[in-house]
Formats: structure tokens, sequence, C-alpha cells
């Protein structure tokens, strides 16, 4: 019986991004016509059964998947001219783990968004888009094809373009969308031309036959450095790397509900393909390299970045920068147990972050950290959630990233002993940036707009304790699984460098921030290297300055052209058209003697020319 | 069979201009239409899918002393056209307004836009098919001369000059290729043209006098000039038309006459073709970036996306040709949708500039439907997937690839700057604060969203079930590309990668 009920979740399994569609579907429903009948909270319950519905399909079938061998199978689309569009899946207790993890975030996040977008009336499109977004990620861990994933990638860069533009009155909205849509496209279509040249190459974009195909094969170093270099931009895009970071920042402009949902799961699907494309990006070393240096350069610089942030939103949103980072460097050294562990926990961990940083902005109603302070008193739910998050986030025992940051640690100190140190580095800096943000909320002196903060609403709350519950329980999990069995990792070398890292990064957050006697802000001896930070390396000068200006003044010049040369030389030939009939017209005189004089005249050229 | 699509509509129009008023007119036109699009149904229906070879045929004797035979037959490239041409003057006659200005010429001369257009996609005899190319010339500049906007004359005029030069440059390409086939008679019929060989040297300026005369109506960069000014100065129908159908002729002739009558030179020409294309679709793409007109950025959109095509019967494998009949029709079917929406943007809020119009997603006061139509075509027509465009791109994409790897990036390149722009054009049109002492616009009546929602029907339904697409010109797609494929011996995919050029 069980048996039987377990092998239809199995077989079913595909329901569950479908059960996403249907909500978004649902929710579409409510046009402005509708929701002007029955406002717009509707659309928003039919949402949350809907991806109730698919995280207990998930968990159900989590534990049917569990311990038994992955299934696959495949669905043709469509076929052209002998080749084969096909959806392969993967169930396994990983996808369908990951496929929990986003229903479950995703669940939190609707919640969450009833209470914190209470007063607002665009609720169809947002929980459509929410439950878009978690159709396309459910799909695209279960896919097993490279094509379908960037399918997948290029319709979730739709989907951020929608939702960032949610409020899209305000002009820095509208901004953040355009840049969010098209930094991602670029990585999108960079991929693209990675989809596309692959195939001859490997004659198919099913992972685990690329997998098998990297084993044995032998190309042109030159021609695999470009495919890889083209097919790393995908996630690198999505997991706004160095040079395409600066989409996350400004989507921050976007619901803060979608917020929690992007920060932890939606900037992980570039983790996610990064980890599936690792054994071709690993045929080239110099994509190898450039996976690692970029994600080690966007771990510190976006960390840097994050610590001279005053928005609470941005502060967090660069740490997401910086976490991806740190994958690209777990998978890059082929540590990729490691990379995918930490999607887990970061994802968890942020998620927490974002959900009490949302419950101090919703009735604080400033993201400005300068103006806040002092809320320890009056939010103690918010603040130890907050804590929690802090805690999953950084390298301290036992939960979630310790496990993730020692393993790394103790292995790349015999492999690649910088990356090491970077970890460590990033860690303690995360650590000081964390507790510098929490400082400055919860502790000191309470401001203007912190006098009277109360907690708010249960569905604000809710979410944000069940988070950090879970958060709590990672270890748990981990041990479980096992993953993790040992304590004494932690009294290894590593074990008590990450453990310091963490401790320093708190206590200087701590010491910096909740003493009253120094003075804020808290300034670095160099006002030009804390504007350098504060300003983002000044990368919004760098787009204006090299492709946005490039494509600005080209199309500028082609338009100019397109006027003048080529418009123009047509428009010229007509007007010599009109000019010389114009002027021919006068040679029609009507003389007769003149008429044979010029066929005389002709005729005599003609004769002395033949001779 | 065939002859009815024609003469249906030809019917018609003689039946529109002599009835009372335009309300009858439009009745009887869309009567017309309906006739036909089941018929066209009917046929799709009964066309043997596997069979890539002229189907259907009809062929009279007319005019035997110049070889002129009354020949038709539709194969896997030209049914689609077909369809797309039938379901485009379908729309347009239900959204046309019966009361406006002259309704019963318009649609007159819409009617007989129409059956020119079956004709030429029909015609298995060059010279029929220049006649029917030229004679739908004629309706075309009418449309353009009696309802366009300010400039309509200037526009029409252009128009009839780079068509009428691409028509006499088409005849005489014809002509020369029906004399040099001649055995002693000169022979026109197009089956028998395919199994003549001519010498590479003849081949070679052929082919250019005809790449020319199609690519002027196509439009090929820089042979393009008309285009923006006709489609900006066109009433919103007839920029459908013009945009949605009248450019895939051009296109259509690349891959009917152009390639498979020319094969060699057409091999010898390919990289450099490809490598036209590739520019062109950057090209259109840049100089949109740069309008400050919808409509004018919409039309430059197309000359970008027509490249697409040429770039794929460059290429010249099966999937690369399927690719260029599923861009003409995906291309045919979102330009019509972008135009529609557009033309219902300009009747109600009363201009098209993109510095004027603002926050139009209001739900409110804007034109929240319109708006959101507008952001699925302009993404459609940027290549997001599940939606049509995608489709054809994505085949034209892996097709050409082996074969042209660098335009084909190029290509890809252009298809983030189409997202550029339709970015822009969203960001400024249906993003953005309503201006609130501007906004009092007339609400878009349920009738006419029925258009914009058919097209958008199909344009996801496509996407998302693209077999329904590309199945139709597959076999036809194989046959083309044995053509010339007995000269390049190449396979689309799964090359080992020596053959792969990237260098």
């Amino acid at each position: 019986m069980l048996q039987a009920v377990n092998q239809g979740l199995l077989d079913t399994i595909w329901l569950i991004p479908i059960y996403s569609l249907l909500g978004a579907a649902l929710s579409l429903i409510w046009m402005p016509s509708l929701t002007r009948r029955t406002g717009p909270r509707p659309a928003g319950y039919v949402n949350l059964v809907m991806t109730l519905l698919s995280f207990l399909h998930g968990l159900l079938a989590l534990q049917a998947i569990w311990g038994q061998p992955p299934l696959h199978w495949q669905v043709n689309w469509f076929s052209v001219a002998g080749l084969d569009f096909l959806i392969p899946w993967e169930i396994s207790s990983l996808t369908v783990g990951a496929t929990t993890l986003i229903t479950g975030l995703n669940f939190l996040a609707q919640v969450y968004a009833v209470g914190y977008l209470e007063m607002d009336w665009g609720w169809a499109r947002f929980y459509s888009l929410l439950a878009f977004f978690e159709a396309g990620m459910c799909a695209l861990v279960f896919t097993d094809s490279l094509f379908i994933a960037y399918v997948i990638l290029e319709l979730l860069t739709l989907g951020t373009y929608l939702l960032v533009g949610m409020w899209y009155n305000q002009p820095l909205v509208i901004t953040g969308a355009r840049d969010a849509f098209l930094t991602k496209r670029v990585g999108d279509l960079f991929l693209l031309m990675g989809v596309v040249a692959l195939l001859p190459l490997a004659g198919t974009w099913n992972f685990d036959e690329l997998a098998e195909w990297a084993k044995t094969a032998s190309l042109d170093p030159a021609v695999i450095t470009l495919v890889g270099l083209a097919l790393l931009a995908g996630p690198m895009g999505k997991c706004a790397q160095f040079p395409l970071h600066l989409w996350l920042d400004e989507a921050m402009e976007g619901p803060l509900p979608s917020t929690i949902l992007r920060n932890s799961v939606v900037v992980a699907t570039g983790a996610w393909v990064l980890y599936k494309l690792q054994p071709v990006l690993l045929l080239s070393p110099v994509v190898q390299s450039v996976m690692i240096f970029v994600g080690s350069a966007t771990a510190l610089g976006a960390t840097l970045i994050a610590i001279a942030q005053i928005d609470i939103k941005r502060i967090l949103s660069y740490s997401v920068s910086a976490y991806m980072g740190l994958i690209f460097v777990a998978v890059g050294t082929g540590h990729t147990q490691e990379g995918l562990l930490l999607i887990l926990s970061h994802g968890m961990a942020m998620a927490v972050l974002v959900m009490s940083v949302g419950s101090v902005i919703t009735n604080c109603i400033t993201q400005d950290v300068t103006q806040l302070g002092g809320l320890f008193s009056r939010r103690p739910i918010t603040a130890l959630s907050f804590l929690v998050g802090t805690w999953g986030m950084v390298g301290l025992p036992p939960l979630g990233n310790s496990w993730v940051f020692q393993s790394l640690v103790s292995q790349l100190w015999y492999e690649q002993r910088g990356l090491a140190f970077l970890i460590l580095i990033v860690n303690g800096l995360t650590a000081f940036s964390l507790m510098r943000l929490f400082g400055l909320i919860f502790l000191g002196k309470p401001q203007q707009m912190t006098e009277r903060s109360p907690e708010p609403l249960w569905l604000i709350v809710l979410p944000m304790t069940v988070g950090a519950g879970v958060t709590l329980h990672i270890p748990h999990l981990l041990f479980s699984w096992q993953i993790v069995n040992d304590w004494t990792v932690f009294t290894k070398h590593s074990g008590i460098a990450l453990v310091m890292s963490s401790l320093v990064g708190l206590g200087l957050g701590l010491y910096l921030y909740g003493n009253t006697n120094i003075m804020k802000p808290v300034r670095l001896p160099s006002i030009k290297l804390q504007d350098f930070f504060a300003y983002d390396f000044y990368t919004p000068k760098l787009y204006k300055g090299t492709v946005v200006g490039f494509v600005d003044l080209f199309s500028r010049f082609a338009d100019w052209c397109d006027r003048h040369l080529i418009d123009g030389a047509s428009n010229l030939f007509g007007l010599a058209t009109i000019f010389s009939g114009e002027s021919l017209k006068y040679t029609t005189f009507g003389q007769l003697q003149l008429y044979v004089l010029t066929t005389v005249v002709g005729i005599v050229v003609l004769f002395l020319l033949l001779k | 069979m065939l002859s009815l699509l024609i003469l249906i509509p030809i019917l018609g129009a003689t039946i529109t201009m002599l009835v009372s008023n335009g309300t009858i007119a439009k009745r009887v036109s869309l009567l017309c239409l309906s006739v036909v699009v089941i018929l066209t149904l009917y046929i799709a229906r009964e066309f043997t899918i596997t069979d890539g070879h002229f189907q259907f045929s009809e062929t009279y004797q007319w005019i035997n002393l110049i070889g002129l035979d009354y020949s038709l037959g539709i194969d896997g490239i030209s049914l689609p056209l077909i369809g797309l041409n039938m379901l485009i003057c379908w729309l347009i006659v239900f959204a046309y307004d019966a009361n406006s200005h002259r309704a019963r010429s318009f649609l007159a001369l819409l009617l007989l836009a129409n059956a020119g257009l079956t004709g030429a996609f029909a015609s298995t005899n060059v010279l029929l098919f220049t006649i029917f190319y030229e004679l739908e010339l004629i309706p075309i500049y009418l449309l353009i001369a009696i309802w366009g906007s300010v400039k309509r004359e200037y526009a029409a005029t252009k128009f009839l000059i780079f068509t009428a030069v691409s028509g006499i440059l088409i005849l005489v390409g014809f002509l020369a290729v029906g004399w040099f086939a001649a055995n002693p008679n000169p022979t026109f019929n197009y089956e028998s043209l395919l199994h003549t060989n001519f010498p590479v040297a003849v081949q070679t300026i052929l082919l250019l006098i005809l790449l020319v005369g199609f690519g002027i109506k196509t439009p090929l960069v820089p042979l393009h000039t008309w285009l923006p000014d006709t489609y900006v100065e066109s009433s919103t129908s007839t920029a459908m038309l013009l945009g949605g159908l009248l450019a895939k002729l051009g296109a259509y002739g690349l891959l009917r006459f152009c390639m498979p009558l020319f094969p060699d030179a057409w091999h010898t020409l390919a990289p450099f073709l490809a490598l036209w294309g590739g520019l062109g679709i950057l090209y259109g793409a840049f100089t949109a970036i740069a309008q400050k007109d919808i409509k004018r950025m919409v039309a430059y959109s197309s000359i970008g996306h027509m490249s697409y095509i040429l770039l794929a019967i460059a290429a010249d494998n099966p999937l690369s040709l399927v690719g260029a009949v599923s861009q003409m029709v995906s291309h045919g079917l979102i330009l019509a949708l972008l135009f529609y929406l557009v033309g219902i943007v300009e009747a109600k809020v009363g201009t098209r500039e993109i510095d004027i119009l603002n926050g139009l997603m209001n739900p409110i006061r804007g034109l929240p439907t319109t708006s959101a139509l507008l952001i699925l075509s302009g993404m459609a027509s940027a290549g997001i997937p599940g939606l049509v465009g995608f489709v054809a791109e994505f085949i034209t994409f892996q097709g050409s690839y082996t074969q042209f790897p660098v335009p084909t990036i190029m290509a890809i390149a252009g298809t983030g700057l189409t997202a550029v722009y339709f970015v822009i054009l969203l960001n400024r049109t249906c993003f953005g604060k309503l201006d609130n002492r501007t906004a009092y616009y007339p609400k878009v009546s349920g009738v006419e969203q029925i258009p914009a929602l058919v097209l958008t029907a199909l344009i996801i339904w496509l996407g998302v079930q693209p077999s329904h697409l590309i199945s139709w010109s597959e076999a036809t797609a194989q046959v083309y590309s044995q053509y010339t494929v007995a000269n390049a011996g190449l396979m689309p995919i799964r090359l080992d990668s020596s053959q792969i050029a990237i260098k």
C-alpha cells in the first residue's frame, strides 16, 4: 500500500512545477476588473494553496525517494530535422530536496507577503510572478538538460524584470528592472552561444551525457576555452558576480517579499547550473581559473562593498553576491558537495535575514540604517531571528555554514592556500558586516524612526521565526543525512581558524557598532577608499563608460548613417532625377533648325570617333 | 482548390466595390476571408506533411508563346505563409472600422493584396510569380497613399519606386533564367528550371540581380531605406499587412528562387551572405535603439529580424531552412501584433513618441491589457523562450552555427540588442507614472482586443508547442537543402569537432 502511494507520488512528481504554474495562471485571473470587485487578496490565497500543495507533494516524495537510486525519464518537446529537443527529468533525493527548499521558502515568502503587502493592489501580478519563479526553479532542478536549463534561466530573467518592476511608477524601480533584465540577459545570451556551440562538439545537452563526454573529450583548447567562458557567463549573470553584479543591488527596489526568494534561491539557480556544468567547464584550465578568480574577487569585493552600504537591503544583497562567489570557488576547485550545501545553508540563513530586516522596514518605513537604532528591546523576536540568520551565515558551529567552511578550508589549505585564507577573510568580514547591521538596527539609542516600533503582524513574524527554526535545525539535517558526523573537526587547525575569524568579525562589529561611545558613522582613514566601496567600485560609471556608452554611441551613429548616408543617397538620387529632368526640359525649345544642327553635329562627332 | 484561394478574394473585392456602404462591405470581405481561411485549413488538413514537393498542383496553359503557364502548387514553404496571409488579413478586416474614410475601397484593395500574395506564394511558374508580385504592388501603393498619415505621398512614392525597381530586376532575372534554360523555347516552369544546370558565371550574375531584387523587398541593409518611412506613414492595418506579410515575399523569393536555382553560386557566396545577414541584424538593432517613435523602432526591428532569414538560408541545411520558414511566420505574427498594439496606443493616447508616453500599465486609467500584450510581444520579438520567436531563432542559430559561427554569434548578440530597445520601449511607455492631467484615454473595447488576443494566443501556443509550426516545412527543407548540400557535404549536427572552425 505504502509502496503504491510512494510510487504514485514519484510518478506524478512532474506535477510540482505544474501546481505552481497553475497557481500563476489562477492568480492572473484577478485582472484589474475582477480585483475591483473582490479586492486583490484571493489572488494571493489561491497561490498559497497551490504552493502548499507542491511543498507537501515534494516533502512526501522526498520520503519516497530517500535512499533510492535516481529516476530518469525524458519527454520529447519537439524534434526538427533530426535534432530532438528533449526534456529529461532527473528525480533524485537531491533534486526533490531542492524543490522542497524552493517551495518551502516560497510558501514562507508568500505568507510573509500577505502581511507585508497588506495595502498593495498588485497582488495578482506579484503572486503569479512568485509562482512563476517557483515553477521555473523547480523545473530547473528537475531537468537534466542544458538546453532546458537555458530556457528556464531566460524565462526567469523575464520574471525578474517584471517582479522588480512591480511598482513601476517609481523611477528607481524602472531603472532597476531594466538593469536587472539587461545584465542577466547578457549572461543568458553568452550562455546561449555556449549552448549552441556545445551541441556540435558534444552531440548532447544532457548533463549526464555531457559529464560522460567530458571524461574522454579531446578538443582544441582554444575552442573549449571559448565555449567554456560563454557557458560560465550565464551563471555569472544569475549569481551577480563581478562584473555582472550590479543588478542585484538595483533589484532591491522591488518588493521585499520577493527579495526573500531572490536572495536565497533565485540567485542560486546560477550556482545550480554551474554545478551541473562543472565537468564541461573544468575541461579548460583557463575557464577554471576564471571561475575561481571571478568567484574570489566577488566574494572579497562584494563583502567589502556591503560593509560600506547604508541601505539595509543592499548590505544583504552584496553578501549574497559574495556567498555565490564562494560557491564559484568551491565548484571551481572541485568541491561540489560543499557548493551544494552552501546553497542550502546560505539560502535559509539569508531568507531569515531578509525576513527580519523586512520586519523592521515594514513599520519603521525607512531602509536607511543611519536612521535606525535601539530596536532590541522593542523587537526581541526580530532581533533574535536576525541573530540566528547571522549565526547561520558565518562559520560558527554548529550551524550549517560552519561545516561547509571548515571542510573547504581544511581541504584548500593543502591545495590552494590562498583560497583557504580568502574563505577565512570573507567569513570574518561577513561576520563583521552582519554584526554592524545588527548594531545599527537593534543596539544604540532609538531614533525618530524607531521610537514607536512594535513587532509587526503575525503574518510577518511567523514565517520569520519558522525560517529561523529551520536554520537552527540544519545541523540536525546534516547529521541525519550523514553528510557530517564528526564534531572534532572544529578542534583541528582549520576549525579553530574558522571559529576565530568568525569571532573576531563578530566581536569587532559588536564593539564598533554596539558601543554608543564610538561616533557613527565609523569612517575609514581614507575617504576616497570609503567612497570606492560605498559607490560599489564605481561600477555604474564603468558600465556607462564601456558597454552602455558604446551601445548608445554606436546606435546614434547607426541612426545617423541611416538618415544621412543611406536614406540620403536615395533622396539624393531622387533629387538628381528631378533636377536633371528640370534642366533637360529646357532643351525642348521647338526650333527645328537647332534640332537638325544638333543631329548633324552628333553624326559628325560619331564619324570622327569611328576614324 | 488553390485557385479558389485567389479567386474568392478577387470576387470579394469586386462585390465590395459594388455594395452601398462600408458595413456591408466589411461583412462581405469578412465572409470572403472566412471562406478562404476555412479552405486553407482544409488544405492544411489534406496536406501530406511528409512530402516535400509541390502538392495541390494546378496547371493551365496560358500564353505558350512566352512560356507563361498558370501553374500553382504549394509545399512546406508556401503553406505556412499562405496560412499567415489569410490569418492576418482576416484580423485586419475584423479590426477595421466600417465607418472610416472610404471603407469600401480600402477593403477591396486589401482583398486584392491578399489575392496577390496568395498567388505569389502559390505560383510554380516564375513569370506568374512576377505577375502576382507586381500585382500586389498596386493595392499596397494605394493603401499607403490614401489612408496613410501626414507624409503618406512621399512614403508611397518611395515605396512604389523601390518596389518597382525590385520588380523589374526580378523580371529581368527571371526572363534571363528562362532564356538560358531554353530548349529551344524559353521555359519558366519552376520545377524544370530546378533541374537546369547553369554555368557558374551565369549563375552568379543572375543571382546577384535577383538578390538585389528580393533584397529590396525583404529588405536587406542597405536596400531598406523605403521601409521605415513606409511603415511609419501607413495606417495600422496597412502596417500590419506590410510588416507581417509583404516583407515575407522578399525572404520567400530568396529561399524559393535564389538559393535552389543557383546552387553553385549560392554556395560560393554563402559566407558573404551569412555575414551580410549578421551585419544586417546588428545594424537594424542598433538603429532601432536610437529611435524615438515606437513605430519607427518596430520598423527597424523588422529590418534586423528579416536578416536572420538571410543567415538561415545562407547556412542552407535542413535545420536552418526550417528555421528560416519558422522565422518568417513567427516574425509575421509578432510584427502584426506589435503594429496592432502600437496602433491602439496611437489611437487612444494620440502619440507614438517614446518621450511623451508614460505609465500605460496603470490599471485604472491606463491601457493595462494593451501594455501587458505589448510586453509580451516585445519579449517574443527579443526571443524569450516559450514564445514563438525563440523557437524560430534558436533553430536558426543552431542550424547556422556549424557553417557560419561568427555571423551566428553576431545574430545572438543582435537578440541582446533587441532586448535593449524593447526594454527602452516598455520602460518608457508601459512603466512610469501616468500623467494625471492628460490621462483621459478612451477605453479599449473588447472587440478591439480580439485580434491582439488571437495573435497572442498563437504566439504562445506555437512557442510552447513548436512542432505545430515547424513540422509543415520539415520535409521541404530536407528537399531544399539537397539542392546545394551535394556541394557542401555538411550535415547540421553531430559533426566531429575538427570541422568546427571557430578560430
